[in-house]
């Protein structure tokens, strides 16, 4: 039974002609939308992820501590929430490394009266202490120690950065979801034109004592099989996209972002893909699919 | 098989009330073949209608099957029209499909296996004598072989009722007198069968038991 379905939804896809075409266009255009910034977003999160790694929370010290004293404060930074690694940087430490930056130009550093540079801690967060709350609450934590004189770090551009990816991400959501309504009612247009083109059929099979279920499942089906087809074509358009253009970008985006390399959507979200270009195309289906006999 | 107790339907048009039946009352027994006898306008159509629960009446009852159609469900009106046949005066047959597939499609909706619709439907063909059209499509049909498609499709399904609303109406006297033929056969193997025409000779050839709708109204039930 299902089989002989499936081949009358085949028979009103093919009688949909240019509606039909028109729906999987939209909806491939939709979906391919969705994906492409569903790529860059998973990119940029990729991106955010390892600058977190690499951000260290700087805490400046009033005065510079004594090695005993130095021992007892890493110590106890170190047990706090949020903190994976403490280094101590001592005055005459930031010094060298203020002069191994300056290379040639260090000679600059030895004309100063006296070392400017405070001593300091450089804190490496863990994963919890890497999230937006989680270095929240561990900055709030580290500019209440009494030796503390400032707290910085890389947060706040790694957050702009986060923030970035999330409105990405939105507007890719945005950009998508418009579409996707254009596609439902393109959807929804041709299964209705097939169900106008259909309507004695429908009619013999009530007259027979067809279930109402087995009257209106090719409309279904042919509507999901349009999402289907739509959402076969975004992915492949990705696919496509991605090997023309991905080697061309890489080196841009290893520059910029410092990720060795592009990554195409997980197979998850390929067939996430596939899934709502079936539901697209079903959910037109459902909305064309008329009223039942009084 | 079929009993109507004082049924009346009414339509609206507007602020207008029109009666298309008026205090109809009838029964048919299993086996029998009435005719309904009328001019174009008498209510037969309508009547037709109520028996396969394509309308509701505005009063009164209607049975058939033993089943009161009007307190019918959704799926129960389907069941009814499981065991009833209908063929019109337009044949009805889907235009993009063969008569083999016209037949079949019927037999399928209803999930008969695939094995069983092949036999069923030639079985069907051969009864209207058209088994050797099964691959023509309708365009290629006459009026006659048309109208035989349309009883094979009706007859696939072996219902217990066939209602045939001016079968003949659109044909001439000898492709009206082939159908009717078949018809007689379909009956001859238990259907029951009930037949409305405006043709008050083909009534009269027919001999069988006449009901005669004028203005909505049973005037006549004789034979």
């Amino acid at each position: 039974m299902f089989g002989f379905l499936l081949g009358e939804a085949l028979r009103d896809l093919r009688r949909a002609g240019r509606a039909a075409v028109s729906a999987i266009l939209l909806i491939s255009l939709s979906l391919a939308a969705l994906g492409a910034f569903w790529l860059l977003s998973s990119n940029l999160g990729q991106a955010v992820d390892q600058f977190r790694e690499r951000v260290k929370i700087i805490v400046y010290l009033k005065r510079e501590p004594s090695s005993a004293e130095s021992g007892a404060l890493v110590e106890r930074v170190r047990r706090m929430p949020g903190v994976g690694t403490v280094k101590f940087v001592g005055k005459s430490e930031a010094l060298g490394t203020l002069k191994q930056v300056l290379g040639k130009d260090a000679a600059v550093a030895d004309s100063l009266p006296q070392n400017p540079l405070p001593a300091s801690l450089e804190i490496t967060p863990t994963a919890e202490g890497s999230t937006v709350e989680g270095a929240r609450s561990l900055v709030t934590r580290l500019s209440a120690l009494p030796e503390t004189e400032e707290v910085g770090g890389g947060r706040e551009w790694m957050d702009r950065f986060a923030q970035g990816q999330r409105l990405l991400w939105m507007f890719g959501l945005g950009v998508g979801a418009v579409l996707a309504g254009a596609a439902i009612l393109t959807v929804a247009t041709a299964t209705a034109l097939v169900l106008h083109a259909r309507r004695d059929e429908m009619e013999i099979m009530r007259l027979v004592g067809a279930p109402e279920h087995v009257v209106r499942l090719p409309l279904l089906l042919q509507g999901m099989m349009q999402g289907l087809i739509g959402a076969a074509l975004a992915v492949w358009a990705l696919v496509v996209c991605y090997a023309v253009l991905g080697p061309r970008a890489e080196p841009l985006v290893t520059e910029t972002l410092g990720i060795p390399r592009l990554e195409f959507l997980r197979p998850v979200s390929v067939v996430g893909l596939m899934l709502a270009g079936t539901m697209l195309g079903g959910l037109g289906g459902w909305l064309a699919r008329g009223r039942p006999e009084p | 098989m079929i009993e109507l107790h004082r049924v009346w339907k009414i339509y609206s048009v507007g602020p207008v009330k029109v009666p298309a039946l008026s205090d109809v009352s009838f029964r048919i027994a299993k086996g029998e073949f009435v005719t309904l006898r009328g001019p174009s306008g008498s209510g037969k159509t309508t009547l037709l209608r109520l028996l396969y629960r394509d309308d509701i009446p505005s009063e009164g009852e209607v049975e058939v099957l033993g089943e009161e159609v009007s307190r019918l469900g959704r799926k129960e009106v389907a069941a009814l029209r499981r065991s009833i046949g209908v063929v019109f005066q337009d044949a009805k047959l889907l235009p993009g499909r063969t008569v083999y597939e016209n037949v079949a499609f019927v037999l399928r909706v209803l999930g008969t296996p695939r094995r069983e619709v092949t036999s069923r439907v030639f079985d069907a063909l051969r009864t209207v004598g058209l088994s050797g059209r099964a691959q023509a499509y309708p365009a290629q049909l006459s009026q006659g072989e048309a109208q035989r498609a349309a009883l094979a499709r009706a007859i696939a399904r072996k219902p217990l009722l066939l209602i045939a609303d001016e079968p003949t109406g659109s044909l001439d006297e000898g492709m009206a007198g082939e159908v009717l033929d078949i018809i007689k056969d379909i009956w001859a193997g238990g259907t029951t069968v009930l037949l409305a025409t405006h043709q008050a000779t083909l009534a009269a050839t027919l001999q069988r038991r006449t009901l005669t709708l004028q203005a909505g109204r049973l005037i006549k039930d004789e034979g």
